[in-house]
């Protein structure tokens, strides 16, 4: 988008299955020289830090379980937990450009982090929190919590 | 063969539990907090759904909410409100694209959702589907909510939110469930599975109702509902032509022409289960033949009229089956499979049921396991003309077979066992009740498995202590079992129990129904009630444990017991018999296996084998030993009473402590001329330079050298004795004085005593019958009375088939196999306990 260039070696970008899928379909005989690869929807100052997490991992060998249960029950990575230590801005934009590139673990971690953001807070809170207004009715926001207070889980 | 009926307090031992044993793949929640949770009460329905997860082609439906919910939030893109619009914009979290906030959802409590339900309407909508997915009717608090809402009229909620329901599980509050609280769900259109599970107050109305229209149902459980009728199969076949999985197993009222029109209408069916019903012939498995090709479950438990005639055809069109169960049908018979090739053609079959069929022989299961060698559960139960010959052709499904139940197969002996553990190595659950020909040597094969979980043996009353403490001893500390089933296990004792006790950490079942020796009240108080429908005499013998009920019987038995002196020590030592095995199997020729029998017989006469001599054998405590005997005897022979509760105790412990001393102390010394014999022995076996007359002459030259040998260590230790130097036999020796006062109760000693000499008996047994030593006991006290002055007990013991504690279990079935003429031993029959390729007779 703006025309930055990040000059990666191919395992680290291949953290990325989209560009991992895209250098295998471009090149089937495998990579014979640099090539560009263009991300038109990731920021350079994001993309930046999702590089630095490739670089970072790029020898994880991360298990490719389906298992959701397993992926739930796991804890983020504490090297995220601290890379991810950034404004809500810059966390979205990552999991958004994780999500794009198809990058699972990144995209793991980030969610993780965002529900831990959510985690036993009261509605008014989350509302500071994530900036977000009361759009409810008084009478709407009072039917919709009787009906599902089965749901709170006492 | 009739049992007593008593015996049905083992439920498990009468008909198997069903065990999922696929592991079930847990992407059928996306959202685990909405997953059924395992609280005991689901019973079926959790494995129920969980199976049709398994089968959904591994796109589980949850996908398809999620997908729904992007599409749903895609297209209302355009219809916010002006102050949605001012959240969408102001508010990046509600800007990340559906599927990753779908995933945050994933990683959020119920609670937690609940929260962001009344954030905004943005988050509401997403949410509001998701928790209605499968309201969780588990508890009373968020049942009591769930049916409040359902009360009040669709149009007064906020949403409707039966639209949202496609999961209806009832089956964990079902004393709350009534007709009135299923009919509240009426109308739920996108309704996929609907459990039902022991909801017995429900009549058939509100199922109907809730029925109608569900043309997405997939699934139906109706296990333990008890008004099962053509009404509710009629409505399925009517409304419901997805259906995949119906479990009906109460289906005895149901006519059938109902069942055979649902099959015809239901072609996608895949799971079914009627059981309990002579209505069902062979006309549904002909219309199950014709019209459900993908069927993978056919369960017809006590279904007594359906035959081999369609299921014939039915095993060999319906290749992917997975689960078959029938029971009680005299029509099943060996040609149930006579259609398929002799190969493997059922590659999906794991479970196969066929309970009480008496037709059925061994020639059916060497059949199946040719057709279906990757079986996972055989059940057997019942069938009375299993032999041996099942299950060593059992034994070749290998590491597949994980469960096996051969209950009241009375047929089979230790040397099927054998064959069928020694090759099924990760069995974790079998069940031999009422095998009553299985003797101690079967609990020394069970401890070869190192997954085994369950043990069931009710009512094998060979099976003695000794053989108790072989399993404990060769399974090792930390075991992994958690049930076992001992009932009418009779000749148990205390000791071996407390030993079992304490290596398996992990019991949450113990039952030992029926046995003498814990039919006392300060064990049996922390057995469970028995079961009300009990007679007062079942009531009487009732003796299970579970749950905490194990810990507090280990608890008082090491309270009771004293410490230490029942330490198996889980060495190496009973290795040797495994070697010894092995040693014999790997013999070059067959004067090797030939003379390797005789050697066995030689030693049968003093009931151990040169490595248990050469381990065992130590001079002082076969002594002691045998001088607790002749004490036992004593006591028992001059005042038929035992002495009071807590002389008892003491008496018990002392008892116990030289009963199993010689497996108790593995420290004992190696007597080295005994070592050198043994390994005489041992060189001469393997070489095989000995026919079978020359190995019994040189056998008893040897043995006579050790009497020998014993006699005068055993002097010297007697006077020892005679000096008062070992307590716990004066303790015994001062015994008799002390009857005349005691009350009559029959107390732990005496019931030792009693076992004691009926493991006694069984060491003498060498012909086929069982009280073949009753006179011998009698001899035995006699001679005991005279001990005192009698300082060479082993002298009398010379004879043959001296009667020894601690014979190791490896004569199995001594009955079934009575001592053959050495002269016959060529045959090759008698060694067949070394010789795994002899052991058996050509399958006839």
């Amino acid at each position: 988008m703006n025309g930055e260039r990040f000059p990666v070696e191919p395992k680290v970008a291949e953290k990325s299955v989209l560009i991992k899928n895209m250098i295998r379909d471009l090149n089937p005989d495998g990579l014979q020289e640099d090539f560009e690869i263009p991300t038109p929807n990731v920021r350079a100052n994001v993309m930046n830090k999702v590089l630095e997490w490739c670089t970072h991992h790029k020898d994880t060998a991360f298990s490719e379980d389906d298992d959701d249960d397993a992926r739930r029950a796991s804890p983020v990575d504490e090297w995220d937990k601290n890379f991810l230590k950034v404004d809500q801005e810059m966390l979205y934009e990552i999991i958004t450009a994780a999500n794009y590139l198809n990058i699972r673990p990144l995209l793991d971690s980030g969610c993780k982090v965002v529900a831990e953001m959510i985690r036993n807070k009261s509605p008014v809170e989350l509302r500071r929190v994530f900036n977000i207004v009361n759009d409810f009715t008084p009478e709407e926001e009072l039917a919709l919590k009787k009906e599902n207070e089965w749901a709170e889980d006492r | 063969m009739s049992s007593p009926t008593s015996i049905d307090d083992e439920p498990s031992a009468m008909q198997p539990a069903p065990v999922v044993l696929e592991k079930c793949s847990s992407r059928e929640d996306n959202f685990p907090h909405l997953k059924s949770s395992s609280n005991p009460r689901s019973g079926s329905g959790v494995r129920f759904i969980k199976k049709f997860m398994d089968d959904a082609d591994g796109s589980d439906d949850y996908t398809e909410l999620k997908h729904s919910l992007i599409t749903k939030r895609r297209l209302s893109d355009g219809h916010r409100s002006k102050i949605q619009q001012l959240n969408y914009e102001k508010s990046r979290l509600l800007n990340l694209p559906t599927e990753v906030l779908l995933q945050i959802f994933h990683y959020l409590d119920r609670k937690d959702l609940y929260a962001l339900l009344t954030v905004c309407r943005e988050f509401a909508d997403l949410i509001i589907e998701i928790l209605w997915f499968r309201p969780n009717m588990q508890n009373d608090h968020s049942f009591k909510y769930i049916k409040e809402i359902m009360e009040l009229p669709r149009e007064k909620t906020h949403w409707d939110y039966r639209l949202f329901i496609k999961r209806l599980n009832l089956s964990f509050m079902t004393k709350l469930v009534d007709d009135h609280l299923l009919s509240l769900f009426t109308g739920c259109p996108k309704l996929e599975r609907l459990t039902l599970v022991n909801c017995n107050k429900l009549t058939y109305k509100p199922i109907t109702q809730v029925l109608q229209n569900c043309e997405r149902l997939q699934s139906i459980d109706l296990t333990g509902v008890a008004d099962v009728r053509d009404e509710i199969i009629d409505t399925l076949a009517a409304n419901c032509k997805r259906l995949q999985g119906l479990y009906a197993p109460g289906c005895g009222k149901v006519s059938e022409s109902s069942i055979i029109n649902l099959i015809r209408s239901c072609p996608m069916l895949k799971r079914l289960k009627f059981n309990n019903s002579e209505k069902i012939t062979d006309e549904t498995i002909l219309a199950m033949h014709e019209n459900c090709k993908s069927l993978v479950e056919i369960d017809l438990h006590n279904c007594p009229n359906v035959t081999n005639k369609h299921l014939r055809s039915v095993f060999s069109s319906l290749l992917q089956l997975r689960e078959f169960r029938i029971s009680n049908a005299a029509g099943i018979t060996d040609q149930l499979l006579e259609l398929l090739p002799d190969e493997y053609c059922l590659e999906k079959l794991r479970i196969v049921d066929i309970t009480g069929c008496n037709a059925i022989t061994d020639k059916l299961v060497e059949k199946l396991v040719i057709c279906a060698p990757r079986l996972r559960n055989v059940v057997l139960s019942k069938c009375m003309q299993i032999t041996d010959a099942s299950l060593r052709a059992l034994s070749q499904l290998g590491r597949s077979l994980h469960y096996v139940h051969l209950g009241h197969c009375a047929s089979i002996t230790d040397f099927g066992v054998a064959s069928l553990v020694r090759s099924c190595h990760r069995i974790q659950y079998i069940d031999l009740a009422c095998c009553s020909q299985l003797t101690d040597w079967t609990l020394v094969e069970l401890a070869n498995l190192p997954r085994l979980r369950r043990i069931g043996l009710v009512k094998c009353n060979l099976i003695s202590d000794t053989g108790i403490m072989e399993l404990v001893r060769r399974r090792g500390e930390q075991d992994c079992l958690e049930r076992i089933h001992l009932s009418y296990c009779t000749n148990l004792s205390l000791g071996p129990i407390q030993v079992l006790l304490n290596n398996c950490p992990k019991l949450t079942h113990l039952s030992l129904t029926g046995i003498h020796a814990f039919l006392r009240r300060e064990i049996t108080q922390y057995c469970r009630d028995p079961p009300a429908d009990f007679s007062e005499q079942q009531k009487n013998q009732f003796c299970v444990f579970s749950g905490n009920g194990v810990n507090q019987l280990r608890q008082h038995l090491n309270m009771v017991l004293t410490d230490g002196h029942f330490n198996v020590q889980h060495g190496n030592d009973m290795n040797a018999v495994q070697d010894r095995r092995r040693r014999f199997m790997n013999g070059q020729n067959v004067m090797a296996a030939a003379a390797a029998a005789a050697a066995i017989m030689g030693n049968d006469r003093q009931g151990v084998l040169p490595d248990e001599m050469m381990e065992e054998d130590n001079d002082t405590a076969t002594t002691n030993n045998n001088d607790t005997t002749t004490n036992m005897d004593t006591v028992e022979s001059t005042n038929g009473n035992g002495s009071g509760i807590a002389n008892g105790d003491r008496n018990l412990r002392n008892f116990m402590r030289q009963r199993f001393r010689l497996m108790a102390a593995p420290e004992m010394q190696q007597n080295p001329e005994m070592a050198a014999i043994n390994r005489e022995i041992f060189r001469e076996l393997n070489q095989g330079n000995m026919n079978p007359n020359e190995m019994r002459e040189h056998f008893n030259r040897l043995l006579q050298a050790q009497q020998g040998i014993l006699e005068q260590q055993t002097d010297t230790a007697g006077q020892a004795q005679a000096q008062g130097a070992a307590p716990q036999l004066g303790m015994m020796q001062i015994q008799p004085n002390q009857q005349p006062d005691t009350p009559v109760n029959m107390t732990g000693f005496q019931e030792y005593a009693q076992q004691f000499n009926f493991m006694r008996r069984m060491a003498l047994r060498q012909d086929n019958v069982p009280n073949g030593g009753g006179q011998r006991d009698e001899e035995g006290g006699l001679r005991i009375t005279q001990r005192g002055s009698n300082l060479h007990p082993r002298g009398t013991d010379l004879q043959p088939n001296t009667p020894q504690i601690d014979q190791p279990a490896v004569f199995p079935n001594q009955n079934a196999a009575p001592n053959v003429d050495l002269n016959e031993l060529d045959s090759g029959d008698e060694d067949a306990e070394m010789e795994p390729t002899l052991l058996f007779p050509p399958i006839q």
